[in-house]
């Protein structure tokens, strides 16, 4: 009987280290998964950010256009300091009875240059980007609709230019 | 009865254990393997480095390059069969792209150096609407302020695609005399890495 009772104990020991054993391989396989292989869907690297928005109606008012560079991009400011660098702009889609868009503010840029040309001294803009729009509108809700055109690098690459869609809803009291 | 039944346990656990072992060894090792293959030089981080790569960007080491036919900016139109048995530098570039600017004076310098060896250096650029007046003359300019006089190709904007569906510049491929694309650099890369992957498809000759 207790000849029995050791070897059942011994079984189990053995089906434990077989266990274990055969649980320590899969890391060994896993542990190739993706190294060397981005897997993050394509994107602009930059985003419009919509928030709700009041304005006096029927005089000249301001509407905020918030966006946002992913960190460790920049795009071009609206003024480049190179006439081969491509500058940040907004077409506004105005269909007919939409209030009028009479300037678009861009702030300035910031200073910036790539580590690997450092003489070379661009203006962007990183972060938080808010433009503000000039109008006038009648009463109610509205939506301003435009396209930003930009163009994205990082610390050593560039990415092709992009038209980013925007949709921003206020209200005009 | 009892020590035969411990003994020939502890043989079953000693012998599962060595199988284990070099089951182990065996599955690193081709891990290992395949990690290596699918790196690419992409990490390195100094002046002269490369992107953030948060895009898939194929691997194309090993694969043959894709053959196109293009017009270069002096209008001649050129295949990349006209380079069979040379070692070619394929550089896809911009004029807005500032890190490409950087190393276009690399890749002149090393089309002189290399030249004995047959090295081609040649460039496609990758502007938008590159036959517009507005923008001829940007890489006119480009090619000054950098002193390239190696071929420059005009994308057809489908060559990008038959590289890995480029959607970042600068990417550079390195092809040796049997049109085998050896190494490939996506971002800019320091200059001794592009001299280093250029010395490998020059080499054999």
């Amino acid at each position: 009987m207790r000849s029995i009772a050791t070897g059942l104990n011994a079984l189990r020991l053995a089906a434990a280290v077989i266990g274990l054993l055969l649980v320590g391989l899969k890391p060994a396989h896993t542990q190739s998964m993706n190294v060397g292989q981005p897997t993050a869907a394509k994107k602009g690297h930059v985003d419009f950010i919509a928030d709700g928005q009041s304005i006096a109606a029927n005089q000249p008012a301001t509407v905020k256009l918030h966006f946002r560079v992913d960190p460790g991009f920049h795009i071009n400011s609206h003024s480049p300091k190179s006439d081969v660098l491509i500058p940040t702009r907004l077409t506004v889609a105005m269909l007919p009875g939409d209030p009028e868009v009479t300037n678009v503010d861009f702030p300035a840029g910031e200073p910036f240059s790539f580590a690997f040309e450092p003489k070379q001294k661009l203006d962007v803009y990183q972060g938080d980007v808010v433009l503000t729009a000039h109008l006038k509108a009648k009463p109610g809700q509205h939506s301003l609709k435009a396209e930003l055109y930009y163009q994205a690098c990082d610390h050593a690459a560039c990415y092709p230019p992009k038209k980013l869609p925007i949709e921003q809803p206020y209200t005009a009291k | 009865m009892r020590n035969a039944l411990v003994g020939g346990i502890i043989v079953v656990v000693v012998a599962v254990l060595v199988w284990a072992g070099i089951h182990n060894v065996k599955a690193r090792r081709a891990a290992e393997a395949d990690a290596k293959n699918h790196q690419m030089t992409i990490t390195v981080d100094k002046p002269g480095a490369t992107a953030s790569m948060d895009s898939p960007v194929a691997d194309l080491r090993g694969k043959p390059a894709a053959i196109f036919t293009l017009t270069s900016n002096t209008g001649k139109r050129i295949s990349l069969n006209d380079y069979k048995g040379k070692p070619v530098l394929l550089n896809f570039w911009a004029t807005w792209c500032t890190p490409c600017k950087v190393e276009m004076p690399w890749f002149e310098e090393f089309q002189k150096k290399y030249a004995a060896q047959g090295l081609q250096v040649v460039g496609i650029n990758e502007d938008e609407d590159a036959k517009s007046p507005e923008i001829q003359a940007q890489i006119k300019k480009v090619l000054e302020n950098t002193g390239v006089d190696y071929t420059i190709l005009m994308s057809d904007q489908k060559v990008g695609d038959a590289y890995g569906g480029l959607d970042v510049l600068p990417a550079t491929f390195y092809i040796d005399r049997n049109g085998k694309i050896v190494a490939q650099a996506i971002g800019l890369a320091p200059k001794e890495e592009a001299e280093a992957n250029i010395q490998k498809i020059v080499a054999g000759s």
